[in-house]
């Protein structure tokens, strides 16, 4: 059994090869422009950035809302096979954690930098302080503190719980080939696992519970987000069914994404065994699943919002759908919800060649979507000194290139420093496979 | 110099369903002091063992009970006491507004207590264990099982357990050192 074990600990243990090198380069280099974004907006303030009045959110929230997009469909994806003991999970649900964890970081930069005075985030918490000032509790802004942090922190246990014995299992190995300082580093993170049956059993309870707490958690995280556009009096933003939206239409970013990192994992890492045809089969039917579900809900919007909603509803959305912001907003129907139509089709949905890059371009549909109701939802205002537009400025585009950058960079090293599949579950499931030949 | 005292004996096994037959064979020989590695889970060994993951749930469940009356506690402190804020002449006490958080917070040590629980529980995280001296016990985290028969059980003699322990058709018995 241990040529199930040896490929994925190799991919970790093995020297970096050229092409990985020269990733892990480009990574770097990206984050060093998030820095430098970060940096302007510390030192010379949210000035820099495009927004203004009546545009107050920009690039800050629509980035917000679709990285918190992505890192949801992830985890609910990774939660999901957990508690429903899938095949599948075997295969992708460590790196879908991963990558919702990975998502969360680039997420959590900027509702603490569009606060004006980031370092000042911690006035958010409540603690005695001795301007005795507390927080509104019914602030959406507090809510949003705590979903983030919440988020954060059970994302990272729900992917650690699952990591330790595999961490165990690399220590083992690194320890057999005499990489000691390798193996003590596997060693204090394993936390001296060392695969008792009992310690297996109250393992598994851990990591299906807290498996199971993250579904509340992820429907409140992007509810949440929704619910602060909805509290306002913007005519686009001000309706009920905005945080159903945003749910339902962050699917096929973050299943997208997950798809498009399993193909690129399965090239890059030689797990073809692993992560095999059926799993990304499955994979990407459910891409396709949620791009029609968020297709409804494209739909569900035009209804309500041209049936039922007041005439200045109408209108503002008729300028979005309609009027200068038609290519936004069509953009995202179409790539969001249209393309990935396309993996019906059992032919076209076997090849990496098209399954990554439709992967991908349904993230970036969903983007295009936030623009649309965050930027296009206040095309129409109402007083004519407000009629100001909204252009992203190099800073604003530099946070959104770092922070996809640093995305791709901690998913690198994820992929490198610990095992990109699940070793214990794979395990499993083949002794299990052995087991049904056997009686048959 | 003199031998350190020993912790008992380590049979291998190559296979789940081996194993989990030894940890019956012992469990009906009325052993108490033993412990069974496997490297993926096997429910039926735990069942043998006669252990119940029951308590995660439990301590989990009592966190989130805490943390979400500490964080209801705190919103209506807060809100009625140290920073009354009148909005519209709306009650102070708006507790359906200080659910959200409350409800998060919950979730939050929920969690956090489901990994502390787990890991007190199993008496982990620890640098070091007796049972890694055993031969070959590396491969305990890839593809062997092992049954381990402890020195303080009333039932342990050298001779006599590693006997019982060859019945049990294991790839190989040897003899833990305590360090």
């Amino acid at each position: 059994m241990s040529d199930i074990t040896a490929p994925i600990a190799e991919a970790a243990l093995r020297p970096g090869r050229w092409g990985f090198r020269l990733s892990v380069l480009l990574g770097v280099a990206g984050v060093v422009v998030l820095a430098i974004s970060v940096a302007a907006v510390l030192v010379a303030g949210v000035g820099v950035w495009g927004n203004n009045i009546p545009h107050v959110w920009g690039f800050d929230l629509i980035a917000y809302a679709w990285w918190i997009g992505i890192a949801n469909a992830a985890s609910l994806f990774a939660a999901i096979l957990v508690l429903r003991r899938h095949g599948l999970r075997t295969a992708v649900n460590r790196f879908a954690e991963a990558a919702a964890l990975a998502a969360i970081l680039s997420a959590a930069f900027y509702p603490i930098l569009h606060l004006g005075r980031p370092w000042l985030f911690y006035w958010t918490l409540s603690y005695p302080n001795r301007m005795e000032l507390w927080p509104q509790f019914g602030s959406a802004l507090v809510w949003d503190f705590w979903g983030i942090m919440s988020h954060v922190v059970v994302t990272s246990l729900f992917w650690f719980i699952g990591l330790i014995p595999d961490l165990a299992t690399m220590r083992d190995r690194a320890a057999a080939r005499g990489r000691i300082r390798a193996a003590r580093a596997y060693g204090l993170l394993a936390l001296g696992w060392r695969g008792s049956v009992v310690h297996w059993h109250r393992h598994q309870a851990a990591y299906r519970l807290v498996a199971a707490l993250v579904l509340p958690l992820l429907l409140w995280a992007q509810t949440v987000v929704a619910l602060e556009f909805a509290t306002t009096l913007v005519p686009a933003w001000h309706q009920a069914r905005l945080p159903l939206h945003v749910v339902v239409t962050g699917l096929p970013s973050g299943l997208g994404i997950v798809l498009a990192l399993a193909a690129v994992l399965r090239l890059a890492l030689s797990l073809e065994r692993f992560i095999d045809d059926a799993d990304m089969d499955l994979l990407a039917r459910l891409v396709a699943c949620a791009g029609l579900a968020a297709g409804l809900a494209y739909a569900h919007e035009l209804l309500i919002g041209f049936l039922e909603e007041d005439g200045t509803t109408r209108a503002a959305l008729k300028a979005r759908v309609l009027g200068a912001g038609a290519p936004a907003y069509w953009g995202a129907v179409l790539l969001s919800a249209v393309l990935p139509q396309i993996l019906w089709f059992s032919r076209l949905r076997c090849r990496t060649a098209i399954v990554i890059p439709v992967g991908l371009l349904a993230a970036a549909g969903v983007w295009l979507d936030r623009w649309s109701i965050v930027v296009d939802g206040l095309l129409r205002d109402h007083l004519p000194s407000m009629s100001r537009g909204y252009t992203p400025s190099p800073a604003e585009w530099g946070l959104l290139g770092g922070t996809i950058a640093l995305f791709v960079l901690v998913l690198l090293l994820f992929g490198r420093l610990v095992p990109a599949v699940s070793m214990f579950e794979t395990r499993h499931e083949e002794s299990e496979a052995e087991a049904e030949e056997e009686e048959r | 110099m003199s031998h350190p005292p020993p912790y008992g004996l380590m049979a291998e096994f190559s296979g789940a369903e081996a194993m989990t037959e030894a940890v019956r064979a012992a469990r009906a020989a009325g052993w108490a002091r033993l412990e069974a590695y496997s490297p993926y889970p096997v429910p039926e060994a735990a069942e043998a063992l006669g252990v119940s993951a029951a308590p995660v749930g439990y301590i989990a469940l009592a966190a989130a009970a805490v943390g979400a009356a500490i964080s209801a506690g705190a919103a209506w402190y807060v809100s009625v006491h140290l920073y009354p804020v009148n909005v519209g002449g709306r009650p102070l006490n708006a507790w359906p507004v200080f659910m959200p958080t409350t409800y998060l917070v919950a979730i939050l040590w929920a969690c956090a207590a489901a990994l502390i629980g787990m890991l007190a529980l199993n008496g982990l995280p620890r640098l070091h264990h007796p049972a890694f001296f055993a031969r070959g016990f590396q491969r305990a985290s890839e593809d062997r099982f092992f049954l381990f028969l402890s020195a303080e059980d009333p039932l342990y003699d050298t001779e006599e357990t590693a006997r019982f322990l060859r019945g049990l058709a294991p790839l190989r018995v040897s003899e833990v050192r305590s360090s």
